[in-house]
């Protein structure tokens, strides 16, 4: 299996740190930490990501961030992504407001192999805010849902009102070709659902690892570790699995040097990695 | 390539060409009698006698601070003019210099090229002066960088008895050596075969510090290097980054806004890989929070396969400087050994 190794440098290479100048359309809290920031770019340019890609955000004066889309490629005209306020940038961003211009450089990196998903079932693993870059794995499936197997979605916040995309996983939901599990670390009153950490909902699902291709696993890295041993126990191969790593970047390109693991640089060559080049890598996980 | 010879009294007639012809950067002595590239204004300036320069070319193709955007707080971005206009000549450099460049070339040419350092560096020559005597420090035999170079350069110059045999090494170097054609002369059979001579008396001057590259090499590029011997080169180290910010090879940087007047700057400056900041996150999570990590990553970015496979080479080109600057025991030469040994 080869992934797709793209090194797209942005629409104009002369240009490369030089963001595009888009506006905010919409701006609204998702959870008291993250909201979801729908942007446009000038002149109805569009994105043209894959999902699992990422662009540097710049807001001038503040600095730069690289945040993965979290819309599908499908939208068009706009794209959305979605900011946990941590650092400098994504606190100023949550500032941001309707109309506000906002620079973006890229799309960045590889994005998650989705022709490898056709025909086949997917298995996607959220912990957290992961579920903001896979929402656009999931909104690429659901476009054309007829080329794609079951999707199973499992996803740990924690806490419920932690939960992200809560009235679209409610229309997830109503296709029976789709499965979603929920559950927290931190039950609050009236929380009907599971409780733990997310590997508590693998045994609750079915899987046929012949035909499962798991995309997932964006959350933080503890995550990954276990979920790998649960994957395994399910008789799931590594280069069935497909992760995205997470790394402190300032250029987006290859050459700040910042988000390096081994002889990688997670920008051009990652986000997302296989199973089995991150078994390969020495500090991946 | 061409071979031509430059007599000894032609030498300053040629640099005063160069002189008008491009900014010529050379090795020029400062009152401590320490030498430092830097621009020279006439041939006498150049010091021709000198054995090492105390920093590496690097802050010439990808400076300590630069500009890269300017804003207004309004609505238009603009980008901070960054072509440098002029073309300039890097005369007399050592080969472990060149050597360094051609590593920066990989990092910041490519697939990707970075506007910057590239709008800089295709507008630089490269004229090396082979060294006949290495410095206490040096280790460029093991690095595969010098003294003597068959290629990499424009131009290598090699002192003579009487003058400078010139060996050209791209057609940069040929376009220039046509140019002044006048006051060169096909190279002679005995002048290569005195400098093959210079090269083998000059590999024979190399002092105490080696660095086992290849061994090195191998056990980085297979993980067979134990944790201890991090943890060890970790007890010395004081993270002070010396030894990054004075490594030809060493380019990563960071990019940080700054406000002023009525708009601001984006900025990129030297980072270190050392700094426990360098990758820690926003989050707070840092993947090399151990500063044993950070050592690893530094060697294996240095003389991983991983990475000579991308840059078409390690990137140690034995200049030594890390042995001069680091106030430990941490340097390229001590660590290659300790990674030897296991």
């Amino acid at each position: 299996m080869t992934q797709t190794r793209s090194r797209r440098a942005g629409p104009d290479p002369s240009g490369l740190y030089l963001p595009r100048t888009a506006r905010v359309v919409r701006a609204e809290n998702l959870t008291r930490q993250d909201r979801l920031i729908e942007i446009a770019l000038p002149e109805g340019q569009a994105l043209g990501h894959r999902p699992g890609q990422f662009v540097q955000v710049s807001l001038l004066g503040y600095g730069e961030a690289p945040i993965s889309v979290s819309s599908g490629p499908q939208q068009t005209g706009s794209f959305e992504l979605c900011v946990r306020r941590l650092g400098n940038v994504t606190t100023a961003l949550h500032a941001l407001q309707p109309g506000d211009p906002v620079g973006i450089r890229g799309p960045f990196g590889n994005g998650f192999p989705m022709d490898h998903l056709v025909g086949r079932d997917c298995l996607v693993v959220a912990g957290g805010i992961g579920l903001a870059p896979l929402r656009s794995v999931i909104h690429s499936i659901l476009a054309r849902r007829e080329r794609y197997g079951r999707l199973i979605v499992l996803h740990g916040a924690r806490r419920e009102e932690d939960i992200l995309f809560r009235d679209e996983i409610a229309e997830w939901q109503q296709d029976p070709r789709n499965e979603v599990l929920l559950t927290v670390d931190e039950p609050t009153p009236g929380w009907k659902g599971r409780v733990g950490v997310i590997t508590t909902l693998f045994p609750e699902i079915e899987v046929d690892p012949a035909n499962l291709v798991v995309v997932a696993m964006v959350g933080p890295p503890v995550m990954y570790r276990f979920v790998i041993l649960e994957l395994r126990g399910l008789g799931i191969k590594n280069d069935q699995m497909f992760m995205s790593l997470e790394r402190r970047m300032k250029c987006g390109v290859g050459k700040c040097g910042h988000c390096q693991i081994d002889g990688r640089c997670v920008c051009v060559d990652g986000p997302v990695f296989s199973g089995t080049e991150i078994m390969a890598m020495h500090e991946a996980i | 390539m061409n071979a031509y010879f430059l007599p000894r009294d032609r030498v300053d007639e040629l640099v005063g060409r160069l002189l008008r012809a491009a900014e010529v950067i050379a090795p020029k002595r400062v009152e401590t009698g320490d030498v430092f590239y830097s621009p020279v204004s006439s041939p006498g300036e150049v010091a021709w006698d000198y054995k090492t320069a105390v920093e590496p070319l690097k802050r010439f193709l990808l400076p300590q601070q630069e500009t890269v955007l300017r804003f207004s707080t309004g609505e238009k971005l603009r980008v901070e003019p960054v072509l440098e206009e002029k073309d300039r000549i890097f005369l007399a450099v050592r080969n472990c210099d060149v050597t360094g460049v051609n590593v920066l070339d990989a990092m910041f040419g490519g697939e990707i090229e970075d506007p910057y350092y590239m709008a800089r560096r295709r507008r630089a020559t490269f004229i090396s002066l082979a060294c006949l005597e290495a410095d206490e420090q040096c280790f460029c035999v093991c690095g595969d960088a010098g003294p003597f170079l068959k290629n990499g350069y424009d131009q290598q110059w090699t002192p003579l008895a009487e003058g400078m045999l010139i060996e050209v090494g791209s057609d940069k170097g040929q376009a220039l050596a046509d140019a002044h054609q006048d006051l060169l002369s096909p190279a002679e059979p005995d002048q290569v075969a005195e400098k093959l001579q210079l090269a083998k008396r000059a590999e024979e001057t190399f002092g105490e510090f080696r660095s086992y590259i290849a061994a090195a090499m191998r056990r980085l590029t297979l993980a067979e290097t134990p944790d201890e011997v991090w943890e060890r080169l970790a007890d010395h180290c004081v993270e002070c980054g010396g030894c990054t910010f004075l490594c030809p090879t060493c380019s990563c940087f960071t990019v940080t806004d700054r406000l002023e007047g009525d708009g601001g700057v984006r900025e990129r400056h030297w980072d270190a890989c050392l700094y426990n900041c360098y990758a820690r996150e926003a989050s707070g999570h840092n993947p090399r929070a151990e500063h044993s990590q950070r050592l690893r990553a530094r060697f294996f970015h240095k003389l991983s396969h991983q990475w000579a496979q991308r840059n078409g080479r390690h990137a140690c080109v034995g200049c030594g400087r890390c042995v001069v600057g680091c106030q430990a025991w941490a340097h390229m030469s001590a660590a290659t050994e300790a990674i030897r040994r296991g």
